[in-house]
């Protein structure tokens, strides 16, 4: 405190009253510069004085425009640029669509016919519908109460119970394409035979989108036989095995028209067909 | 009478000229102009309190802008710039409210 006291005792230069005591001692008035000389110095000082605070409020002034400029600019540039990749991305949809219906109709003129819907079909690069079956699966109760973030250490890896993993998401899959199924989807996401589910922290991603809970699995097949098989199945057992030890929720119900959506792309890069048509599987 | 004269002269070139602040004082310019306050209130109340000094004035101006920007160089180099600006402004403040205040009383007695 005492270093405010001493700024707020001294607040006047103490060169003054030294200035003002120096000129007592010899004699001098005080006040105001009499000569001539003094009067210019004085003059010089306060012709500085006035220029620093006016360049100050000037440069204020003009400051605060350019920086409200830049601002603009800067948001400006995020519009335009976002414009421009909703518009490629519109592009890319719409030439994925004209591929899609040029491939159909080259595969057509080929002879492919039903063949290259069936292509279509088992890839995953065309919609599908048909009766099937709706699954839906989701996290335990205590599971997703916990997960609202309140107690972050009960939530964070892979150590709480009841909820659902991805290798679970991964049973689940594999039951319904062993019962019969032929198309599957989970949370509007097509599963092809490059589709891979997987986990990045407490969160399933397929093809590399993070899912949120519930996950609802659609699969086509033929509605209350896929149904039945896959809950007389290991990994429909094993579904059923979550529920009751550990409060995993899951519903199934045979749906008279599921709709599956194509997968955004199917695109194989490396790979290329072997001449003698051998098999080669992919996990 | 000259006095004001270069005050009026200061300000009128401040205005025309526009002088092109170079990039490297700029961020020391406001530091500069609080300097520059406090050195005029200052030299004000010492004409009310009648212990004015011209050389005391111009050099406790000249001192006061120097050493303030010198701080605040000083910071930026060390990476606390913004708190020490802070600091600058806290005291050259501190200084300019009661020398307003010793102002006050003597232009209305109260």
């Amino acid at each position: 405190m005492s270093l405010i006291t001493n700024v707020m005792d001294h607040s006047l230069d103490d060169g003054y009253a030294e200035a003002a005591a120096r000129r007592a001692a010899q004699g001098e008035a005080g006040g105001l510069p009499k000569t001539l000389r003094a009067k210019l110095g004085l003059a010089a000082g306060l012709v500085l004085t006035a220029l620093v605070v006016t360049v100050g409020a000037a440069q204020a002034r003009i400051a605060a425009p350019v920086v409200a400029k830049e601002r603009q600019e800067l948001i400006d540039r995020i519009d335009r640029e976002t414009a421009d990749a909703d518009r490629l991305e519109s592009d890319v949809d719409k030439l994925r669509d004209d591929v899609d219906t040029r491939r159909r109709a080259a595969l057509r003129r080929s002879g492919g016919g039903s063949e290259a819907d069936l292509v279509g079909v088992l890839s995953g690069a065309s919609a599908v519908h048909g009766p099937g079956i709706k699954l839906v699966v989701n996290d335990a109760k205590e599971a997703s109460a916990g997960g609202d973030g309140s107690n972050p250490r009960e939530t964070s890896g892979f150590s709480d119970t009841g909820r659902v993993r991805d290798r679970d998401m991964q049973r689940v899959v594999n039951g319904l394409w062993a019962s019969g199924a032929e198309a599957v989807s989970i949370n509007g996401q097509r599963l092809t035979a490059l589709s891979a589910i997987r986990a990045a922290g407490d969160a399933i991603l397929v093809d590399n989108r993070p899912l949120v809970p519930p996950y609802t699995v659609l699969a086509v097949g033929d509605g209350q036989r896929l149904s039945t098989r896959f809950q007389d199945s290991a990994d429909g057992l094993y579904l059923h095995a979550l529920e009751e030890n550990f409060g995993i929720r899951a519903t199934i119900s045979t749906e008279g028209d599921v709709r599956v959506p194509s997968a955004p792309s199917v695109i194989v890069r490396t790979a290329q067909p072997n001449a003698e048509k051998t098999e080669k599987g992919t996990s | 009478m000259i006095a004001v004269l270069g005050l009026i002269v200061g300000v009128v070139a401040g205005l025309l000229v526009r002088p092109e602040v170079p990039a490297v004082v700029e961020p020391y310019l406001p530091i500069a102009v609080v300097a520059a306050l406090d050195a005029v209130f200052g030299g004000l109340r010492a004409m009310l309190d009648g212990i004015f000094d011209d050389k005391v004035f111009v050099v406790s101006f000249l001192s006061n802008v120097v050493v303030a920007a010198l701080i605040v160089f000083l910071g930026d180099k060390l990476g606390v710039g913004a708190q020490l600006s802070t600091g600058v402004v806290v005291v050259l403040g501190i200084r300019i409210f009661s020398n307003a205040a010793a102002i006050r009383r003597h232009v209305f007695r109260a």
